[in-house]
This record gives structure tokens, sequence and C-alpha cells, in this order.
């Protein structure tokens, strides 16, 4: 019942009060400083010169602290490479960004790495923990059934990456995941999908997919859409609104159900089919519809003949072997199965016009579900956007199912949320935490803005840049701030433990995946290559964002190392540090082989002087040359590990030092 | 909490418990480190293998261990613990009485429970049919009848009970535990939950949140496979100690010119756990070591009681060994105690596959002479309405329910407190959870307003400003 998780925070803060008849929170909603306008311009000279930092300093010198010094060179190299491409910056990298003198150094090394298209696959992970995104449900490929399974989901992650690395604009980025298919025109095989992939964010979601009750089980993927439509785009939790009106956002059940009403007149299931029986998810081909139907229609005959063969079976008694139906049947199926041409590409995708078979099968308004439940309904909700938001007197849909129409508002300049929750995103994903710490709540129970008139600030500049996020990459990278030291005296880390002032920068264990895929890259063997279906070895080369994610495999790698459940919207990485990560760094069979593989790479690349190797490895490591202590320690290793000249020395050398605090800290 | 004489004078307390990590004693650690060589950073040699059991609680305790044996979702009160005559007379009549303001959904009128009760053991107390097994331990149980809650959700409820917050991150029980009284087995983590299944708020149920991250749970999923790489492919452990020894070098250098230390001292520490997870825990976890006798006492041998059957059989296993908090969550599945609907078939499958188990954990405890010194919780987040939703279902219920002790320092076959006729309020001796985790921190040899850590300008507290210790619960 986690769609109620909402209230239960809200009247720990607010106190039973708050569930008197009327709401109190409505006047302090018409305040709340999230559903004002942007004031903007909210800094003079914004628009013109950065003053990010000038906004920050006010606070810092406020709150007494001193500023740390800005961090060294090679520190922020390795900083804003693996915060834009999840990837170490090389030797070679390194010593021409030291090399170079000029001003604008790091703005080239940050322009060079918004324009690799590593960025998009490091940022595409940011936004798919956001989208509750997964490969799979379950993991392994035998048991996969094709029921509610988002099959091919990965062209979904495809498109972001893609998106992200053109820069579309970011308005454009989320119109096209609630109504892509109204955005481009896909007719036949030669058109462009992509508007129809980008709605697959709509179809990866959470709910039972063997809910014997199909009514039930299409009002729960509707709460989802909303749900994760609210979060991710508004910061507004409109799911609490399913049962009741919001407790304490001005979302009222009636504004719930005049959205529901868009997604149920919205087609995302290729039919309810009969009770208990399996579903499947809308997909549309990607080849032409004479071949689709030619390898549908060699489908069913083979399933009719699998059917008659199973009916043969239960017999009793028994068929022969050598019957002839039995012979005649099996002959049939091997030909059928040789002749069958390989599964044509398809995409998961949202159509219009709501759901055959079901309780909604047309464009429509629909009714109040008392209390969520589809057995239960109150009056018809005209389709409309949340009154409180988008006004009393909005233009009735009349066309289509709306998502057009909702794209559009939530794509608005004028809408006060959209803009604010993005950048406040960005910027979390830059320091660690953002300027509102409720990153996909903003609503009246979150914590307001430690710096309002910078989040505006930047929301504003996000909308007169175009949408365009490497822009806003840039704004923030080229600040002071995000150019400091992240050591500090201690006293000073006492007086602002959280860091909210930012006075100085957060260091920051790598995720999961840029752990992995450093891991991988020092080694030599990272296959950089763009997209494509993920694989389940967590051994491939590939980078970690193409290793499957599987919403019911909670054992693997990545969850070893707090990568997002896919479960629901996460809108920030827990960090834990526990035992059992120790136990794979120092047994697993994937950490003695990238041990390995940076040995002989070490080997092959240096020349036989101990002391050169271990510089080389350093710098290839961490950036930086090896101190005497440190090439002491690692000729003591290398001499109780058999000496300088064995490979297996130099091994537990490499396997040392990519366990070590420094390799997965990122200062 | 002042420093213990023995404890190196350049480390203050708190840092020494941060070294600690996972309930792992620094005295120990260095002392596996070559030749007790001096702490690379403190510079101090420690003197070698002294306890750290005992170096902190205030006062004798009368348990040395917990285990929690948590039903997620919320167990209903009037259908276990909390017979009410009063529900069958009036059974389908509205219910009397104001409901409180903070109601989840409305529910419907009162609904009487199903199945019978009856009084067992010496104290004669009542128990519902659908735990026979937990019934017959009922003399060496303390039921408290008077639990009360402040939040209506499973997040936030399950946050509080496990944290003493309904909505913030804080430090687990557990992680308290463990960061006060340390471990009595360096080999093993000092605090275990087993959760088949995730569970809502997940792992900020046994979150350190603030506390350093190495007092946070050891999560086991799958029990056929409890801890993952536990075995160097290598076999040759003396190669990879020194492996261990130069990156605990190499750390240390690293950590000196760094400010989040904590985390990094947590991360170094993981690999000393680590290391001697390989040796104990294999043994520890080694279900296939217990008797058929055993197995059928617990009820691995049956489907129905066989996953909380293997997890109480470790949760004792654990405990024999010395892990300071075991909470086990009874998750073949996400949220099995929500009867929402469903009740009747329901409630019966989940009785029916934790009530031998629960039972075998507490006559086994007890034939150990274990049970003396381990203190067995039990319950869930809340208790459900004593009126229907729908018309087999009861809603979420933090105004009044049960949840039961046993163990150590507590007063066997006794209730404590009551609710109202109608089974909604805690009206008689009330038990906040707060009061709760008070009583068992108490027993623990802790008290709740003096065990602290000082964190954001603040000195904060499992109890945070509130709890009493419950005396009319103890032996």
């Amino acid at each position: 019942m986690k769609k109620f998780a909402c209230i239960g925070l809200a009247l720990a803060l607010l106190g039973p009060e708050a569930r008197t008849a009327e709401a109190p929170f409505v006047q302090t909603a018409k305040t709340w400083w999230a559903f004002q306008p942007l004031k903007c311009p909210p800094a003079p000279g914004l628009s013109a010169g950065v003053p990010i930092d000038v906004l920050l300093d006010e606070k810092i010198a406020a709150a007494g602290l001193k500023k740390a010094p800005p961090a060294d060179r090679t520190t922020l190299l390795r900083r804003a490479t693996f915060d834009l491409t999840g990837l170490p910056p090389t030797p070679d990298e390194v010593r021409s960004f030291l090399g170079d003198v000029a001003p604008d150094a790091f703005a080239r090394v940050v322009d060079r790495l918004l324009a690799s298209p590593s960025y998009g696959q490091r940022w595409a992970r940011h936004w798919l923990d956001v989208v509750r995104y997964a490969d799979y449900h379950d993991a392994d490929p035998k048991a996969r059934a094709a029921s509610c399974e988002p099959l091919e989901a990965w062209r979904y992650r495809d498109w972001v990456v893609d998106s992200l690395n053109r820069d579309l604009p970011f308005d454009q980025f989320l119109a096209h995941q609630i109504a892509g298919d109204l955005l481009t025109n896909y007719t036949n095989e030669t058109s462009d999908p992509t508007g129809l992939i980008a709605t697959g964010f709509l179809l990866n979601g959470t709910w039972d997919r063997g809910d014997a009750d199909k009514e039930k089980l299409v009002s729960d993927m509707v709460d989802d859409q909303i749900e994760t439509v609210g979060k991710t785009f508004l910061g507004l939790t409109l799911g609490c609104a399913r049962c009741h009106d919001h407790k304490f956002d001005p979302i009222s059940n009636h504004d719930y159900y005049a959205l529901a009403g868009i997604f149920y007149s919205s087609h995302f299931m290729e039919n309810l089919g009969t009770k208990g029986g399996e579903i499947t998810l809308k997909r549309v081909p990607l080849v032409s519809r004479s071949v689709a139907a030619l390898r549908d229609g060699l489908v069913l005959q083979l399933e009719s003949i699998k059917t008659k063969l199973a009916a043969l079976d239960k017999q009793s008694p028994r068929v022969a072997a050598d019957h002839p139906e039995r012979r005649m049947l099996e002959r049939d199926r091997d030909a059928l199965q040789a002749d069958l041409p390989p599964p044509y590409p398809a995409v998961l995708t949202v159509q219009e016009g709501g759901m055959p078979g079901g309780l909604f099968p047309n464009f429509q308004d629909v009714p109040v579900h008392i209390r969520g439940s589809y057995t239960r309904l109150g009056p018809v909700i005209p389709r409309r956007m949340p009154a409180f938001f988008a006004g009393n007197s909005q233009p009735p849909i009349t066309q289509g199912s709306g998502r057009r129409e909702l794209a559009a508002w939530i794509a608005s300049k004028t809408n006060p949320l959209t803009a604010r929750v993005i950048v406040n995103r960005v910027w979390q994903w830059h320091f660690g935490e953002g300027l509102v710490r409720t990153p996909s709540n903003f609503g009246l129970t979150s914590t307001p803005p430690s710096h309002p008139a910078l989040l505006d600030g930047l929301a504003a500049h996000l909308i007169e840049q175009g949408w365009s996020l490497k822009e806003l990459h840039r704004r923030i990278m080229l600040s002071a701030a995000y150019q400091r030291s992240s050591a500090v005296p201690r006293d000073q880390t006492a007086q602002d433990p959280e860091n909210r002032w930012l006075a100085r920068f957060s260091a920051r264990r790598l995720e999961a995946e840029a752990f992995r895929d450093a891991m991988l890259f020092v080694g030599g063997r990272l296959d950089v290559a763009l997209g494509g279906p993920a694989g389940a070895d967590v051994g491939t080369n590939r980078r970690s964002l193409y290793v499957q994610t599987a919403r019911w495999d909670r054992s693997n790698f990545a969850t070893l190392f707090d990568a997002a459940n896919p479960d629901a919207s996460v809108e920030k990485r827990t960090i834990s540090i526990v035992a059992p990560q120790a136990l794979f760094m120092i047994n697993h069979d994937f950490m003695q082989t990238q041990a390995s593989h940076f040995a002989q790479r070490l080997l092959r690349n240096t020349s036989g002087d101990a002391a050169a190797r271990i510089e080389w490895a350093y710098r290839w490591l961490f950036g930086r040359p090896a101190q005497p202590e440190e090439i002491q320690i690692a000729q003591h290793l290398l001499a109780q590990s058999g000496g300088s000249e064995i490979e297996s020395a130099w091994r537990d050398f490499a396997h040392v030092l990519l366990c070590s605090n420094e390799f997965i800290y990122v200062d | 909490m002042s420093d213990s004489h023995w404890i190196p004078h350049r480390c203050s307390r708190r840092e020494w418990l941060a070294r600690a990590g996972g309930g792992f004693g620094l005295l120990a650690l260095t002392d596996l480190l070559a030749g007790a060589s001096p702490d690379p950073v403190s510079g101090v040699t420690a003197q070698p293998t002294r306890p750290i059991v005992g170096s902190l609680p205030h006062y004798v305790a009368r348990a040395k261990r917990v285990i929690f044996l948590y039903m997620p979702g919320g167990p209903s009160h009037v259908d276990l613990f909390d017979p009410k005559p009063r529900l069958l007379q009036d059974n389908g009549k509205p219910f009397p009485l104001e409901k409180p303001k903070l109601e989840r959904t409305r529910t419907g009128n009162l609904l009487a429970s199903p199945w019978k009760f009856s009084q067992h053991g010496q104290s004669g107390t009542a128990v519902s049919e659908l735990l026979p097994c937990t019934a017959a331990c009922i003399d060496d149980i303390c039921v408290i009848r008077s639990m009360v809650a402040d939040n209506i959700n499973h997040s936030g409820a399950a946050l509080q009970m496990c944290t003493g917050e309904q909505a913030f991150s804080r430090p687990s029980m557990g992680s308290w535990l463990t960061y006060g009284l340390g471990t009595e087995n360096q080999d093993l983590p000092g605090f275990v939950v087993v959760s088949p299944a995730a569970v809502f708020q997940g792992a900020q149920l046994w979150a350190s949140s603030f506390l350093p991250s190495s007092y946070q749970g050891t999560l086991i999923r799958d029990l056929s496979h409890p801890i993952a790489n536990l075995h160097d492919p290598s076999g040759n452990l003396a190669r990879q100690r020194t492996k261990l020894d130069t990156l605990r070098q190499l750390n240390d250098l690293h950590k000196r010119s760094r400010v989040i230390d904590s985390e990094l001292e947590a991360r170094i520490s993981s690999f000393e756990l680590a290391f001697r997870m390989q040796q104990e825990a294999p043994e520890a976890f080694d279900l296939s070591r217990e008797t058929k006798a055993t197995h059928r006492l617990y009820g691995t041998d049956h489907p129905t009681t066989e996953l909380f059957g293997r997890q109480c059989l470790l949760a004792r296993r654990l405990a024999e060994r010395g892990v300071r908090f075991i909470q086990l969550f009874d998750a073949p599945k996400n949220n099995v105690w929500d009867q929402h609907s469903g009740l009747r078939e329901e409630l019966p499958k989940r009785c029916a596959a934790v009530d031998q188990p629960i039972a075998a954990l507490l006559v086994d405890l007890k034939a150990r002479g274990l049970l003396e010194d381990t203190l067995v919780l039990w319950g869930g987040e809340f208790g459900r309405t004593p009126t229907a939703e729908g018309t087999n279902g009861r809603e979420h219920h933090p105004f009044g329910f049960t949840m039961w002790m046993a163990g150590g320092g507590i007063r066997g076959g006794h209730v404590h407190g009551a609710t109202d006729e109608f089974g909604w309020y805690a009206s008689q001796d009330i038990v906040h959870v707060h009061d709760l985790h008070a009583t068992i921190l108490h027993l623990m040899g802790l008290d709740h307003t003096r065990l602290t850590y000082h964190f954001a300008g603040r000195d904060y507290r499992l109890t945070d400003v509130y709890g009493n210790v419950v005396h009319g619960l103890l032996a």
C-alpha cells in the first residue's frame, strides 16, 4: 500500500489536525514557493554572468564558513571526467590538462567531455533511476514470459542515451516520453520510430503480472503512470490522490481522475483478454505489416501444433511415439520451426484510444474510482490538468487521449515546477545533494531549497537557453563551487557536516556502474559501444549500462553496490558499506580478472624498472604520480608476492589498488 | 560515556567506535595485523585481545542479544493475541466510539474474529487457535496488548518500529545496540538481517544512518547462499592477508588528508570483517550441521514452515555465536501480514508459516540455556482495525495493538496492558514504541537517555526525547 506512504510522512510533520475537513494547506499552497512562477530575473545579471557563486557565497558568509581552496587540477579533472562520462581520465588527458595554462582550459575539458558519447551513457543512468527503468522483470531469459515483460525496453534506454548526447531540449525530451507517438509521425518501417520508443517510459513499471483481475491491473498501471509522471517531471506525489484528495498538496481526487482519463484513453496493452489469461504490453512492429503478419501467423500455427502434441501426451493410454498422427504433427512442427523467421523488432509503446476489451475501450472521461477501486464508480470527471495548477477554465480535451495536452502543459515555460525540478536533479547529480533535498517531492511536505534564488535563476537560465542540459552542465561546472577542494580542516566540516552551504566539495564513492566501468577501462578492456539489448553477465566487457537490470533479481553486482531499485522511481541512491562488498572485491572472479588484465597491460607497457611500473599504475588508476612511501609499500608487497619479475606479483599489486579507497572515491 | 582507561588515548571513544566497524574491535583487528604493530593512525600499539564486550553497559545487562521476529504488514492483534468478546457480540454493528482523526481509510462495521481463543499454560493467557505452538510457550512470553505507534502507513510505521523515527533517516535499533555494545564474536557481523524478499523502506530499516556505516545490518536474502564470495579462489589465505595488510597501509595514507574518514574507515574495516567471515561464516551459516530432529522441530522439512523455519534456526546459530542483533523478516514477499482483504484465507497461512518455527526457536533457546540472556521480540509495525475493511479485511491500526517479548529479563506468562473492549484504543498501561525501545536498551544494560551520538550539533538517541522503561514487562 505504498500509495499512501506520503500521507504518513505528512501526518508526522503536520499532526493529526491536518485531517480535518477544510484542508488548511490550500491557503499555504497559494504561497508555497514551488508553486509560484519563477522569479525572473531572480537576481540581477543572472542571464549575463555566472551568479552561481555570488548566490552561494552570500550564504557561506552568513554561515560563517570559510571556502575551501580550488581543487588541484588532477583532482578536478578526475572529478569532472567521472562526473560527465562515468570513466576516469587517461594519463594523457591529465598531462595535457596540467600543461594547458590557458584560462579556458577547464571549459574546453567540459566541452570535450560533453561531446563524448560516454556522456549520454553516464547521464542516461541517472535518468533511468528516476523513471524506474528495468530491462526485464525476470533475470532468467528462459523463465521470462512475454506477458507484461517490458520486452525490448533497451530501445527506450538507447533513446535516452541518444537524446542526451544530441542535447535534445529537455522540454521535448519530456514531451516525447508522455506523447512521443503523437509528436512524430510513424507510419511504416521507413519512418522515424523514436517518438514511439520514448513512450516506453510509461510502460516500464511494476505491477502484478499475474493479476487475474485485469481491470484492477489496468487501474494499477494507470496509477503507476500518473505517479511516475508526477514525481519525475513535476516533483508532485500525484498518486496520493488516487483514493481521496491529497492530504497535503492541492491535488484533489477529481484532479487524479481527470488525469487518469488521459491514460485510460490511451492504449498500452494489446487487449485485456480473458480473466486469468496472459496479457501483453502494447508493441508496434518495426517491420512492415505483411512481414509481421507472416511471422505472427506462423507462430500461431506452431502454437496450435504444440497444443495438439501436448494433448496427445496427456492421452491415456499413451499414444505411441510412432503413431502416424504424432509423426505428422512432429514433422509439421519441425518444418515450421526451421522456417520461422527470427523475431521481428518491435517497440514497446503507448498508442491512442483506450484498452480494447476493458471498461474504458475508447477516448473517454472516466469516473472517480471510490477508494481507488473500479468496482465502485463515482461521478465522471472530464479530462483536464490539475485545477490548482492549471486553473478552472481549461479548454476541454476533445481530440485524442489528452496526452498531447498533458505533455504541453508540463513542458510549458510557465509551469512553475518542471524547470525547477530538472535543474535540481542535475545539481544533485553534480554535487551529491540537490538544492532541494527531496528531488521528487516539491510539495508542501518537502523542505524548501537551501538557495531559492539560485534554483530559480538556473531554472530561468535553462529555459532561456532553449532547455539545453549541456548548457546547464557548463554553467554549473564552471562555477567556483564545483571546482572547490573537498579537503578542509576538520573543525570546518563540523560547522556544516551535511555541506549544505557548499563551502567545500563533497567527496563521493563511485556508483556501481562507474566503479565497474572504471576497472574495465584501466584494464584496457572496456567496450564503450553504444546501444543494444542488455547482457546478463557481469563479466562482459560492455559498459555497466548494458548489463541487465531485472526487477526480481536483487543479488547482482549493481545491487550489492547500491544501484537503484527499479521497483519505483529512485530520486537518490543510498550508500552502504558492508562486508559482502569487500568479499566481492577480494574473492569474486570478476575482480581477479580485472586485476589480471591490468597487470598484463602494465607489463606490456612499461620497462623492467619496478618503480616506473608502480608509477604507471598510479597514473592510470589515480591520475597522479606515486609518493615515495607508496612505492616502498608496493615494493614490499611485490617482494612478498614472489618478486617484481613475476606477473602474479603484479596481479596482487593491481588487485590491492583496485580495492583501495582512492580508486572508488572521487574527491 | 567517559573513555575506558585502556582505549588508546589519542583516539576518542567515538573514533574508536567508528573504527570498531560492525561491532569489530580495533584491538582484535590490529592484533590480527602482523605482530600487533603500532596502529598506523594513532601510533599506539594496541594490547592484544581485550574483549570489547562490557565496555559500555551502564548497568548489569539482563540480555546479551536480541532476536527480533518482524512480521511486515501488521499482524492483527484482535485475531491473534487480544480476544474481544464484545466484537462477537456486536459483529456487524457500527463502532460506537469516535474513530481517530488519523484513520487511513474509512472502515466499516465491527468484525468479530473468525477464530477461537483459548487459555494456555499456567498463566492462562488467551491465544488464538491460529497459533497453537506459540500458545504452548505462553508461560515464557510477556504479551503486550497496549502497544501504540504514531503512523498509519507501512513505511512510516516500520521506520518508527525499527529506528524510532517515522520520516527521516535515523540509526536502527540494531545499529544502536552494536554501536553501544560491540559484538561478542569478532568474526561475524554484529547485526544480521534475514529478509528473503524486499520489504517497505528496505535497507532504511537496518540502516546505520549517521552512525558509522559499519553498524548497519548485514542483509541476507538467500539462505542457501547466505553470503556470496566467501571463498578465495586461490585458497591461499596467507597471501590474501599480505594483500589486505598492504591495502590497509595504502588506505591509511589516503585517509590522512580526507574529511569523510568515518566512511573511509568503515570501508577499511569491511575488508577485515570480510577476511574473518571467510573463516567463520561458512560454519555459522551451515544449517546442515543440525540434526534431523532439530530440523523437524523448526519445520524446515515441511514446505509451509520451511522458509521461516530456516530463518529461525539460523537465528539460533547466530545467537549462539554471539551475534548481537538478529532481525528476521517474515518476507517470502513484501508485506505478507497486510490483510486489507482475504483475512480469512491469508492470516491462517501466515500463522501456519511462522508459528511452529517461532515456538521451536523459543524451546531450542531454552534447552540450550540461551533464552535467559536472549531477548526475543515479536510483532509488526502496527495491528489491524477491529472494524472491517470490505467484508474480509482489516485496515492498519497503530492505536492499540499487540507485540510480545520473551527471554532475557522478561516476565514470562504475563499480559501487560489492555485495549478497550473493542480492541481499538490501547487503554491501560500504554506502551509506546519509544517505551518499547527504552525497555529493550534497558534489558541490554543501556540507559536510553545516555546512549547518544553527537551529530550535526546535537546528541541523538534511539528514543529521541521520549521513552520510559516499562518495568511491568521485567521479571
